[in-house]
């Protein structure tokens, strides 16, 4: 055999066991994944529910142009749309000012730093119990009348679920903000300082550095912060809708669909709801890509 | 000193303590109340705590069937905690051993590999974040009927992975095509197979960052109370979130709040160990522009 031949053998041999080797990865994606969104995407097409009288029929896009047409669809798609970029500015703002406060030594970095990264840490399954009861606490507590009162107060002003929809979203900044803060001390600390120190001699103010020097340099993991913002950013609404078993509903996307296939029923109305924020996400993905995933440069 | 660094430093330090404070009050917070008596709880000053008790604590772990006494006319039910943190236990060691496990492949092939088109691999693995989990659960409830699964903490460890693994994946397989190629070839010129070489060279390095991954995944499942309270349905087969999630908070608020403490005093400890860590890992994997 050649030269050039074993080494071609060789490639091969290796190509085989990286596919070997990918499948645990791509049978667990895929058979927990594949089959729920075919089935999903399938269902949006169709007048899914159990009320449905007479069978299951192909509706095409009738479920979307519902929708779309629906005004209260525009209010659920509108505080998405502010809720996803507040909260994401709030964490992005919150977890850069926490990286800068620990990017340099002083006494006590360590314990603040793991104070930092606490709220994080703490399992969000049963502290948005917590939190929750907390705010809307049952009225034995020493703590409820005031509750109670800036709980009245705040519904009476913006609407019933307010409060819990506000509360739930101090929460969920709360902890995003722990993550963020970590993972640009991460990226803080994977710039050489160098480039810091060379960039700094020329910048003249801490604002100009801050902007032309600092959030530059981290943009791939403020990138990266702000894709995991977006698609986990809903999960806290959707722990306290299935702990109040669905009583409080709301008016964003998310909770609209629960509420449109747990309650209502209709399945295919529900399915064509919670895709429709797809290709946003998508989209947004693709321009971040680009940022936290740029082309290798070769000979590297 | 000059009074511009005096300002500087109380300002630095001001920031600090807001810093802490913020991050620490809410947990603080619950875990004074898991500390009081009932009469302290309705009394009491809900920032302190004068005469802290564990027998919040305590009756948590009265045995099943047995009743706790009444509130009113209301019967206080014992629920099974011992049996949830097991179940909890049991699922979250398998969900990280798992995680790691396939992450840790199809990173060493994504990185080291790179089969063609392994960037996009990448990508689409990662990708799979943007599949909106909102109803997803009603079509995979089909699949875990099919598989007669229902009720089965199995259902929660081969799910779980799926929230952690794109970025597990992203992180280590980042790692290892930074790694130099001569670290390995030196051993397999030496005649050491593949997995030797890996086993032996490559793993101990990325100590870090495995520890990194870890964190992460532990973190990200331990969030998760939707998936775990659809799937997990009869008392003895839930996980601590589920089984909270379904105590009445009218009757049972001190108890559902020690129970609270109970699940996050042990991952914060385990994430407090291994903080310092998490970081260098993500540092590690992010080094040499991401």
């Amino acid at each position: 055999m050649s030269s050039r031949a074993r080494v071609t053998a060789r490639r091969r041999r290796e190509v085989g066991l990286a596919y070997l080797l990918l499948a645990p990865t791509l049978l667990l994606l895929g058979g927990v994944l594949a089959y729920p969104l075919g089935w999903e995407v399938w269902t949006s097409f169709t007048s899914l529910s159990p009320r449905q009288e007479g069978g299951t029929a192909f509706v095409g896009l009738e479920n979307y142009r519902r929708h779309l047409e629906d005004p209260q669809f525009w209010i659920a798609a509108t505080v998405t749309v502010v809720h996803a970029v507040v909260t994401t500015v709030a964490k992005l703002a919150l977890g850069l000012g926490f990286a800068l406060l620990l990017a340099r030594p002083f006494r006590g970095r360590a314990l603040v730093f793991l104070a930092v990264f606490l709220p994080w840490a703490y399992p969000a399954s049963v502290s948005v119990i917590g939190w929750y009861w907390t705010l809307s606490p049952p009225i034995t507590t020493a703590y409820s009348v005031f509750m109670g009162t800036l709980k009245y107060a705040v519904d009476g002003a913006l609407g019933t679920g307010a409060w819990a929809f506000l509360s739930v979203t101090l929460f969920n900044i709360w902890r995003g903000s722990s993550f963020i803060g970590v993972l640009l001390l991460a990226g803080i600390n994977a710039v050489p300082p160098e480039l810091f120190e060379y960039a700094t001699l020329e910048s003249k103010s801490a604002w100009q550095r801050f902007w032309v020097v600092t959030v530059p340099l981290l943009r791939p993991f403020l990138a990266l912060g702000v894709f995991l913002s977006l698609t986990t950013g809903f999960a806290d609404l959707a722990n306290v809708w299935m702990l109040t078993a669905g009583r409080i509903v709301f008016p964003i996307i998310g909770t609209h669909a629960y509420w449109l296939a747990i309650k209502a029923g209709e399945f295919g109305s529900a399915s064509a709801l919670s895709l429709m924020l797809v290709p946003f996400l998508l989209a947004a993905l693709l321009v971040l890509f680009r940022l936290f995933d740029p082309p290798e440069r070769e000979a590297a | 000193m000059s009074p511009r660094g005096w300002w500087r430093r109380s300002g630095h330090r001001g920031l600090v303590l807001l810093a802490t404070v913020y991050c620490l009050f809410p947990i603080y917070f619950v875990l004074v109340q898991s500390l009081k008596t009932a009469e302290e709880d309705i009394f009491g000053n809900p920032f302190i705590v004068l005469h802290p008790t564990l027998e919040n604590f305590e009756e948590l772990f009265v045995p099943r069937g047995e009743p706790r006494g009444f509130v009113g006319t209301a019967l206080r039910r014992a629920y099974p905690f011992f049996v949830w943190l097991e179940n909890t236990i049991v699922v979250f060691a398998g969900t990280v051993v798992l995680t790691l496990g396939a992450a840790v492949a199809a990173a060493y092939a994504l990185g080291r590999l790179r089969p063609p088109g392994f960037r996009w691999w990448r990508r689409v693995i990662f990708a799979t974040y943007v599949i909106p989990q909102t109803i997803l659960f009603v079509p995979l409830y089909h699949v875990v009927n099919a598989l007669g699964l229902d009720d089965n903490l199995l259902v929660l460890v081969l799910v779980y992975p799926t929230t952690a693994l794109p970025f597990c994946v992203w992180m280590l397989s980042a790692y290892f095509q930074h790694l130099p190629r001569e670290i390995e070839e030196a051993a397999l010129i030496e005649g050491a197979g593949r997995a030797t070489a890996f086993f032996r060279i490559i793993l101990p390095l990325s100590r870090p960052v495995l520890v990194a991954a870890g964190i992460f995944t532990l973190g990200t499942i331990a969030s998760d109370f939707t998936l775990a309270s659809v799937f997990l349905l009869s008392d003895i087969n839930q996980t601590i979130p589920a089984g909270l999630g379904t105590m009445d908070v009218a009757l049972d608020e001190l108890l559902a709040v020690a129970g609270i403490n109970l699940m996050a005093i042990p991952i914060v400890a385990i994430s407090a160990c291994f903080a310092r860590g998490y970081v260098r890992g993500l540092t590690a994997a992010m080094l040499e522009g991401a």
